[in-house]
């Protein structure tokens, strides 16, 4: 899913670099708020566990693999401003030191996988929480569909993006994108939700977006 | 554990490794939005901006089969979007080949978008390969500051530089684990096991975050880092480098 350069005309670029910047900007000040000096630390660690999270490569079918993207993971344990500021920083790095996605088109792998996977479904996470029961599995349903959106709306936002680049047309670009994605989404979503659910377990006061009465409150010292 | 998976081969001495990060990121940068603005039938232009690259390459010393082989990640998503274009696209004037076999044409117009796409990234990933391939990526993110990239994005990455390593060799373990119980997993509802993998993997590297953030406090972190030197001067070389390759992608995109 990582555009490279030539695949996406100069207008979509610059109007997604506009947005990607912004949103960067905007994200820097947020986390800045809720984390304080802490910022700077924690945020360099979690992104090396991005990282190395997309290195553990999970089974599709038969012998291929796809690997996990984290937006929304990330996006439900610390925020959507917080996710959105760290696959800014993986995407980059990923950009410059793998060449997996192109320079030109870094604003549109942000736009794509940082703002709709992390921003727009963290949104979508907090909708669907408010209709699910309100407890820890109604949580999980929630957590699973708005990461498995999160994979589909990002591939298909880039088959948009290469439609009206004129790349590929719509009708050909979409249903290829898309279908590839509802897979990997489904590894994406097993994925998240075990994470969530073995983190809930452990460190329940590390789980942002989980905020019911039966959440157990840990203390370390009593650890 | 040895890890060379970031910026291989960025410590060996040659003429492009010597120069300024700075004067590097520019370059290629320049060179790559450049390519990306050329349109696809100035053939000669994307010749040029080769046998710059080829030029660079040669100078920097670096071994053929890391450059061409990183090279291939494109290969991916140009094999899922692209490589279908010629036989969709219809020409609106004739002009298509036609290869006889079940009514499948080649269009000219859905080639030259083909080749559009396969030159410009091919091109924008050398682009990249050989700055990460030339510059350590601490100096890297001290050129980009240097350059105006407001400072909390290169001390985030700089940390996760520092980390990654840790927690890369934190994730081989568990992978180790795993492997030597048997895991095998070869279906998408396997995928649970790496869930679990992860999730551990986050609350160790999460609980190292927070203390390594209370060592720092410790050691009187003010949320500042302090100690990094000025703006490094460019030198004599720096300068013939920039003004021999930008006149010439600029001459050959301008005339062209």
């Amino acid at each position: 899913m990582h555009v490279p350069d030539g695949f996406v005309s100069g207008g979509v670029n610059a109007i997604t670099y506009i947005i990607s910047g912004g949103v960067s900007v905007f994200a820097v000040r947020e986390a800045n708020k809720k984390l304080g000096d802490k910022q700077v630390p924690l945020l360099g660690v979690v992104a090396a566990f991005i990282f190395a999270a997309q290195m553990l490569n999970f089974p599709v079918a038969g012998g291929t693999s796809g690997h996990f993207l984290g937006a929304l993971l990330a996006a439900s344990l610390l925020g959507p401003w917080i996710s959105c500021l760290i696959m800014t920083v993986v995407l980059t790095i990923q950009c410059l030191l793998f060449a997996d996605g192109g320079l030109t088109a870094l604003g549109t792998n942000i736009f794509n996988m940082g703002i709709i996977g992390g921003v727009l479904c963290y949104y979508l996470l907090v909708a669907l929480k408010s209709i699910f029961p309100k407890n820890k599995g109604g949580y999980l349903i929630s957590v699973a569909i708005s990461s498995w959106m999160s994979v589909v709306l990002g591939a298909s936002a880039c088959a948009v993006e290469l439609a009206i680049s004129g790349t590929s047309p719509l009708s050909i670009v979409l249903p290829a994108m898309a279908s590839v994605h509802v897979l990997i989404g489904i590894g994406e979503a097993t994925i998240t939700t075990a994470v969530v659910g073995l983190v809930l377990n452990t460190r329940p006061d590390l789980v942002g977006t989980y905020s019911y009465p039966d959440a157990r409150t840990f203390n370390r010292m009593e650890a | 554990m040895k890890h060379s998976f970031l910026d291989n081969y960025s410590d060996i001495s040659s003429v492009i490794h010597g120069l300024d990060p700075k004067v590097k990121i520019i370059a290629f940068f320049f060179l790559t939005v450049v390519c990306v603005s050329t349109p696809p039938s100035s053939y000669f232009s994307f010749g040029v901006y080769f046998v710059v690259l080829l030029g660079v390459l040669l100078l920097s010393r670096l071994p053929f089969h890391h450059v061409f082989g990183r090279s291939m990640v494109v290969i991916p998503f140009v094999l899922m979007v692209a490589v279908f274009i010629p036989f969709l696209k219809k020409d609106i004037i004739g002009g298509g080949y036609n290869l006889g076999i079940g009514g499948l044409t080649v269009s000219n117009s859905g080639l030259m978008v083909l080749w559009n796409v396969v030159v410009k990234s091919y091109i924008g990933v050398i682009c990249m390969i050989l700055l990460s391939s030339t510059v350590p990526f601490p100096k890297l993110l001290k050129g980009f500051e240097d350059l105006g990239l407001p400072k909390i994005f290169t001390t985030i990455a700089s940390f996760m530089y520092r980390y990654v390593f840790i927690i890369t060799d934190e994730a081989q373990r568990m992978k180790r684990a795993r492997d030597s119980r048997c895991f095998g997993g070869k279906w998408i509802w396997h995928s649970k096991v790496i869930g679990y993998m992860i999730g551990t993997l986050f609350i160790r590297s999460y609980e190292r975050g927070e203390r390594v953030y209370v060592a720092m406090l410790s050691r009187g972190f003010d949320g500042d880092l302090k100690g990094k030197e000025g703006v490094q001067r460019l030198k004599p070389g720096d300068y013939i480098f920039l003004s021999v390759l930008i006149p010439i992608v600029t001459g050959v995109r301008l005339m062209l």
